[in-house]
């Protein structure tokens, strides 16, 4: 293998070891806050440790259809959405902040962030 | 390198046939149900003929099959939007390649592609951050890089053996053609 490849294939590996690392090293924060983001504004931050009963909202995106999003107590989806993809939806419930629930006609992105396990981290 | 390039008439049915070809495979696969739950995470199986493209015909023959793939394939499935996340993926994707193209030979090929994959899904978020203004969707980031490692290089291996095996055919035919 020519020195070129060889450097390739090492930044590949460091690549896949890097990401590896970040995704399993990552804190696993406590938060439990719920940030609702509509074509680049924050339109609702929901405390998911306080729900009491399970609720749902309806959003109308920026795409000309709707999201329903069911909030339970600890966890978040999108039960129901006009885009033609269901990817959203399929996703199911979130509650953590591993990866994001996004739906990209409708411009919605819905992200655990860590609310209040600020000092927890630093001191843990 | 020998490059297998035709010219005239030739070359536009040489295009023509690939991008059907490239064309095929993307809606195929656009049948296949998700293989992860993570958006942007797919097989990417059309570039095995980009990959090929890149490596034997050239950077620029290859530039034409993808963007005549990347858009008839967004209006074949009817979801125009995706043409801005293809286009962002595959044009970075595509210059990493023609780079790649001048530094490796066309056996080193399968390295070449799953860094072409990682840029292609890095391009495809960088439009989704544009698109949704914010950077929230960065958090896919670690999971499509290792998603594009992995894709890359099965896409990359099936290009390679597909060189492997036209070569054995073409050498039928024409025993002038060698590749190095």
């Amino acid at each position: 293998m020519s020195r070129s490849a060889k450097g390739i294939a090492a930044l590949l590996v460091l690549l896949l070891a890097g990401s590896a690392a970040f995704l399993l090293l990552r804190p696993k924060g406590e938060g439990q806050v719920a940030r609702i983001t509509l074509n680049g504004k924050v339109v609702q931050e929901i405390d998911l440790s306080r729900v009491e009963q399970p609720y749902t909202l309806t959003l109308e995106g920026p795409g000309g259809f709707s999201n329903t999003i069911t909030v339970e107590k600890g966890r978040i989806c999108v039960s129901k959405a006009g885009c033609p993809d269901q990817i959203c939806v399929h996703q199911g419930y979130i509650s953590d902040g591993t990866t994001p629930i996004v739906c990209l006609p409708n411009k919605l992105i819905i992200e655990i962030i860590g609310g209040g396990s600020g000092l927890d981290a630093a001191t843990g | 390198m020998t490059q297998r390039r035709a010219e005239g008439p030739h070359r536009v049915v040489q295009l023509a046939l690939l991008t059907a070809i490239a064309l095929t495979i993307f809606m195929a696969e656009a049948q296949l149900p998700p293989l992860v739950p993570i958006q942007g995470v797919k097989l990417g199986l059309a570039n095995i003929v980009t990959v090929y493209a890149v490596f034997v015909l050239g950077p620029r023959d290859a530039l034409l099959i993808l963007s005549a793939r990347v858009f008839l394939g967004a209006v074949f499935s009817g979801q125009m939007m995706t043409l801005l996340y293809s286009a962002g993926g595959g044009l970075l994707a595509w210059a990493v390649m023609a780079g790649l193209n001048r530094i490796l030979t066309v056996k080193q090929l399968w390295l070449a592609s799953p860094l072409a994959a990682v840029f292609h899904n890095l391009g495809q978020l960088l439009v989704a951050a544009g698109v949704m203004k914010s950077w929230a969707v960065m958090a896919f980031l670690p999971w499509l890089l290792i998603s594009g490692v992995v894709t890359g290089l099965f896409t990359g291996l099936c290009a390679q053996f597909l060189i492997a095996r036209l070569e054995r055919i073409s050498r039928g035919k024409d025993p002038g053609t060698k590749e190095d």
